[in-house]
């Protein structure tokens, strides 16, 4: 057996989920596309596996009426990349989860747990702190809203606490804004940056730009501030991208050193700038 | 949750078409359970970590890499195997056959796996691109044939044409690739 003894346990419901993770050593499964790796490599100690992939209450998509979008902790990559309604709200997202990984870790690997593992490598990180989505969590002690922006904590860790769950994830309107998204990969992603932008008359209105490949996912607030206002050419979105990742910590590991992957920041913040500016993310 | 969670569990599911009940260790991977307690020998293990794809079968309508799920988490779910495509008596359907004209297989270790993505693919879209093949196939490692003749038997089932048919298709749709 490749893994340590665990029990199981499948929650019919999330109230009996919050139950079971007041266990010592009890720890939610959603897809296992990383858990169960990591169990395979006994790197980790779970005592009691809490099989959430089969919550209804954490698998649907919904449009609100503003364009909001909340998409719940248990919906696959391929759901969201099969939905018409993210389709419709969030074009780049549902691009960017046709195109994650392969199609067998699409069918069985959810949003929810892609955050919360927030392996730097991962794709959506970085984009719910490019949206300031928000994260809902809940837990024996009720339900808390996190702010995109504070919920990493770090490598493989995240602001839930050992008995919550995170249940959703609402993003905000688009209102127009485009999607971009780009990465330089090098065996696993090496750079990775997301930008979404308002364009006003030609020129850039406002932006928001995140790096991932870090153990947190950061802003860039010097880079949004040059770009607001700044002409749509490259010239000019190359020049207020320019300082993209100073003071990023980047990880030095056999894909890629950190020097590398701080020099390519702005590369990558560039590409998804002008992306946005194209139009946006389609794969 | 008083007593705790056995770590042995009943498992009901469907597979290849056929009921099964299992009692089943808590900490066992579908792959494993799937080929040393039923004796199905299709899905294979070439990895062990995930990234090759040579134990991919369908569950519950899409395709899963067996070694990446729990055989007790199979409870209540329908999944076929490279087994299920066969006749009875053995005859292959028409992915196997074309995998077979078109020499879609050196060693075979991968085949089974690339068979069940490519079914996959074909349920979902019947008319694919080479691009949507290989795409499709993103999964499934093969060592031997570099993926040009598993995309000419996934593509001449779609398309219905052999040959020279098929190739100036493919190269058709190559050079259109390329332009864009």
């Amino acid at each position: 057996m490749l893994l340590a003894p665990v029990e199981y346990y499948r929650p019919d419901t999330i109230d009996e989920a919050l139950e079971a993770l007041q266990t010592d050593g009890a720890r939610p499964l959603a897809g296992g596309q990383s858990l169960i790796s990591i169990l395979k490599l006994r790197a980790t100690t779970v005592d009691l596996l809490v099989d959430i992939s089969r919550l209804d209450d954490l698998r649907s998509i919904s449009v609100a009426d503003d364009g909001s979008v909340t998409i719940g902790a248990g919906v696959t990559y391929d759901e969201m990349a099969m939905s018409p309604d993210l389709h419709h709200a969030y074009p780049g997202l549902s691009t960017i989860a046709a195109h994650t990984v392969d199609a067998q870790v699409r069918n069985r690997g959810t949003f929810g747990g892609n955050l919360c593992h927030n392996d730097p490598i991962n794709n959506f990180p970085p984009f719910v702190v490019a949206v300031d989505a928000v994260m809902h969590a809940t837990g024996a002690n009720g339900s808390r809203d996190i702010p995109a922006g504070e919920f990493f904590t770090g490598y493989f860790t995240n602001a839930l606490t050992d008995d919550e769950l995170l249940t959703s994830v609402t993003l905000p309107p688009l209102n127009g804004r485009s999607i971009g998204y780009q990465e330089i990969e090098i065996g696993e992603a090496a750079a990775r940056a997301v930008a979404i932008v308002a364009m006003s008359n030609g020129s850039i209105e406002s932006a928001s730009v995140a790096l991932g490949c870090l153990p947190i996912p950061v802003r860039r607030p010097a880079v949004e501030s040059a770009l607001a206002g700044a002409d749509s050419t490259p010239e000019a979105v190359a020049e207020a991208t320019a300082a993209a990742g100073d003071g990023i910590e980047p990880v030095s590991d056999a894909d890629a050193s950190a020097d590398y992957r701080r020099a390519m920041a702005p590369v990558v913040a560039k590409r998804a700038v002008l992306e946005a500016i194209q139009g946006g993310h389609h794969g | 949750m008083a007593d705790g969670p056995a770590p042995i569990h009943d498992i009901e599911f469907t597979l290849n078409g056929d009921s099964v009940s299992r009692t089943v260790s808590s900490r066992m991977l579908l792959v494993h359970f799937l080929r040393d307690e039923l004796g199905l020998r299709g899905p294979k293990i070439g990895c062990d970590t995930g990234h090759c794809g040579a134990c991919t079968v369908n569950y519950d309508g899409k395709v899963i890499k067996s070694c990446m799920a729990l055989a007790v988490q199979a409870d209540g779910a329908t999944i076929d195997t490279v087994e299920s495509l066969a006749g009875e008596s053995g005859d292959l359907d028409e992915l196997q056959e074309s995998f077979r004209e078109h020499h879609g297989l050196q060693c075979g270790y991968c085949t089974s796996g690339v068979l069940m993505s490519a079914k996959f693919l074909l349920d979902r879209n019947p008319n694919p691109s080479a691009e949507e093949i290989r795409e499709a196939i993103h999964g499934n490692l093969c060592r031997c044939t570099g993926y040009v003749n598993i995309v000419k038997a996934i593509s001449a089932v779609a398309h219905g044409d052999s040959g020279l048919a098929l190739i100036e298709r493919l190269n058709r749709e190559h050079a259109t690739e390329v332009d864009a």
